[in-house]
């Protein structure tokens, strides 16, 4: 019972983080029909701008993560803005878009290193008590807040897509261009939007990741892929779908790595990910977006 | 194929590039006076094979993969681990490194052929990851748990005395580049070509005229991943290392960046695109930690501004050239 337990919460605390990464991957399939395969290095991004804010200029946790937030944002859609849109209208096939978000990734890693350091850098205890005890499983304070952080987003992310105008025009514009346009939405702009909401929300999670895991430049790479994982597990485009998803794969890897085998901990995802492509491509939520011919 | 050149410009040019191709490691060890050089026009002949594996898959049937260097890694551990631990002859161990990779090829190929574009990407982004990791945890073989190590293994294909050994792997390599693109024209020009590239052009429509698209892609990946699979199994014997790590994204995007690069849907488009690629590579290695990200930053500029890639460009030019020149003639016989 007591592994269970420990298994189970350390399950949710990383699914949330993959939940939220593959929340990103869907608002942008949504918005744009494209992929990002920089989402995963948006993570990257988030871990080292937390360090920037936090530790470089030591400004408080809540602020860092609030600069964070923005500066991801930003980076977000001036990638929208500047490298994909220009692609875009340049009428390329998508291969190209494919390999540009590519070498953004590239730019971000090996920008981090030049920066950083290809050493791992530890995030400092935010926290006054470095551990805490629940249901008798003691834990990271930092991965009980990651837990909590990630709902509480996932909960704000929903409100703001229904209950809001921007919102409401966001999934407008996401699900027909032209009759959004025609009543007045502007798409183009929600479009940025949405790349950069997809960026802030992955760097987010890249920040509360570095607590636990410390900080590298490879950080985002695998988790971002096992973040796709997560949105393909529950439906490559639906927004609940992504977060259902991601936790179902966090359990997943978490109690096969405890029960079974550790060192196959990371084939896992990668296994789910194929198997759900091949046999379920729509996901839990059965979102028709995946098949050809 | 080639028709902004007129086929009487075609035979000088060709025979100018083959006494090129031919004198090449001669040159070069006239010129840098040690083997570095032709080691690189090894390694580009092997990528040559390998992306032009990539190039019947995605140029001309239109099937994207991030996951090639998985088949070019599975060609190199199934040759080297024959050759190393169970002294099988080479002239054995390429060929069945070659069709172990085919076979999974077309394993993979079975139910992936149905995904589209980005989810297919990412399928085969799955499975590279999932040989790296099926390599990683796989027991020790040999001495080392990263990859295995060769003894060096001179083929003597050509047996001249006084070439050394990079110039005959040079030669040896050369050999198998020309079957290799010789087949990839007769494949391209048969009535499986056709149905490939049909399928790339539109796939319901293909379909309509009786095209077998499922069958047929199964095909292209199949030949593709036998290219790349025997590029890997050739790689090993040459280079004598391979790890892991080989099979991740990062390989596999650096075979279809040389594609891209050069233009798919070619003969020449690969060669460009691996000589001009590696050579980049090896123009920025000074850098060291900079070099991925200089790397980066050039692939994302070359992709903003040049996207019908390095071929693609200089043909457009070729052509916009040719008719300026025609618009010249016209208006000076008006006048």
């Amino acid at each position: 019972m007591q592994t269970f337990l420990t298994l189970l919460i350390s399950g949710l605390v990383i699914g949330g983080i993959y939940g939220l990464i593959a929340l990103g991957y869907s608002l942008i399939y949504r918005a744009s029909g494209l992929m990002s395969f920089a989402q995963g290095d948006m993570v990257t991004l988030g871990a080292y701008l937390g360090i920037f804010y936090y530790v470089w200029l030591g400004l408080p946790i809540l602020v860092a993560l609030v600069l964070t937030f923005i500066t991801a944002f930003l980076f977000g859609m001036a990638l929208e803005r500047g490298v994909i849109r220009t692609l875009l209208k340049k009428n390329v096939i998508p291969i190209y878009i494919v390999l540009a978000t590519i070498a953004v990734s590239y730019i971000i890693q090996n920008l981090a290193q030049a920066v950083f350091g290809s050493t791992t850098q530890w995030f400092p205890q935010v926290f006054p008590v470095a551990n805490l005890t629940l249901f008798g499983v003691t834990n990271q304070t930092e991965a009980y807040a990651s837990f909590v952080i990630s709902i509480i987003l996932m909960i704000a992310l929903h409100l703001f897509m229904t209950k809001t105008k921007f919102g409401t025009a966001m999934r407008g514009s996401a699900m027909d261009p032209l009759a959004a346009e025609s009543c007045g939405i502007n798409t183009s702009l929600s479009t940025g939007i949405t790349w950069g909401l997809a960026a802030s929300i992955a760097s987010l999670a890249g920040m509360m990741l570095g607590p636990m895991y410390g900080v590298f430049t490879t950080l985002g790479s695998t988790i971002g892929r096992k973040g796709f994982a997560g949105a393909v597990v529950g439906g490559y485009g639906n927004m609940y779908g992504a977060m259902i998803g991601g936790l179902l794969l966090g359990l997943a890897e978490t109690f096969v790595a405890g029960y079974i085998d550790g060192t196959y901990k990371n084939q896992i995802a990668y296994i789910i990910l194929i198997v759900f492509l091949f046999v379920k491509p729509t996901g839990i939520f059965n979102e028709k977006a995946i098949q050809d011919v | 194929m080639n028709n902004t050149l007129s086929t009487k410009k075609k035979l000088p040019i060709g025979i100018a590039v083959a006494v090129v191709v031919l004198a090449l490691p001669f040159i070069l060890q006239l010129i840098a006076g040690n083997d570095y050089s032709v080691m690189i026009c090894c390694i580009i002949l092997v990528y040559v094979i390998a992306v032009s594996g990539l190039d019947i898959l995605f140029g001309y049937s239109g099937q994207i993969s991030l996951g090639h260097a998985a088949f070019f890694v599975i060609g190199a551990y199934t040759s080297g681990l024959l050759n190393n631990y169970f002294n099988t002859p080479l002239w054995l161990t390429i060929p069945a490194g070659a069709l172990l990779a085919t076979g999974i090829g077309a394993l993979l190929a079975w139910p992936a052929s149905k995904l589209k574009f980005h989810f297919l990407s990412l399928a085969t982004v799955a499975f590279g990851e999932i040989v790296y990791y099926f390599l990683y945890v796989s027991p020790k073989i040999g001495d080392s748990s990263i990859g295995f190590t060769n003894d060096y293994m001179g083929i003597n294909v050509i047996n001249i005395p006084f070439l050394d050994n990079y110039t005959k792997w040079y030669f040896f390599l050369l050999f198998f580049v020309v079957i290799f693109l010789l087949a990839k024209q007769s494949l391209i020009h048969s009535r499986t070509g056709r149905a490939f590239m049909a399928i790339r052009e539109n796939t319901h429509a293909a379909n309509g005229m009786g095209v077998n698209v499922r069958k047929n892609k199964i095909i292209a990946f199949a030949v593709s991943a036998f290219y790349t699979g025997f590029a890997g199994a050739v790689y090993v014997h040459l280079i004598r290392y391979i790890a892991p790590a080989t099979a991740q994204q990062k390989q596999s995007v650096l075979f279809l960046t040389m594609l891209l690069f050069g233009g798919t849907g070619s003969l020449v488009g690969p060669i460009i695109g691996v000589i001009f690629i590696e050579l980049l590579l090896e123009l920025i290695r000074p850098l060291q930690e900079y070099q991925m990200l200089l790397y980066g930053i050039l692939l994302l500029i070359v992709i903003v501004a040049l996207p019908g890639g390095l071929y693609g460009g200089v043909k457009d030019a070729i052509v916009s050239l040719k008719r300026r020149k025609e618009t010249a003639k016209l208006a000076k016989s008006d006048q």
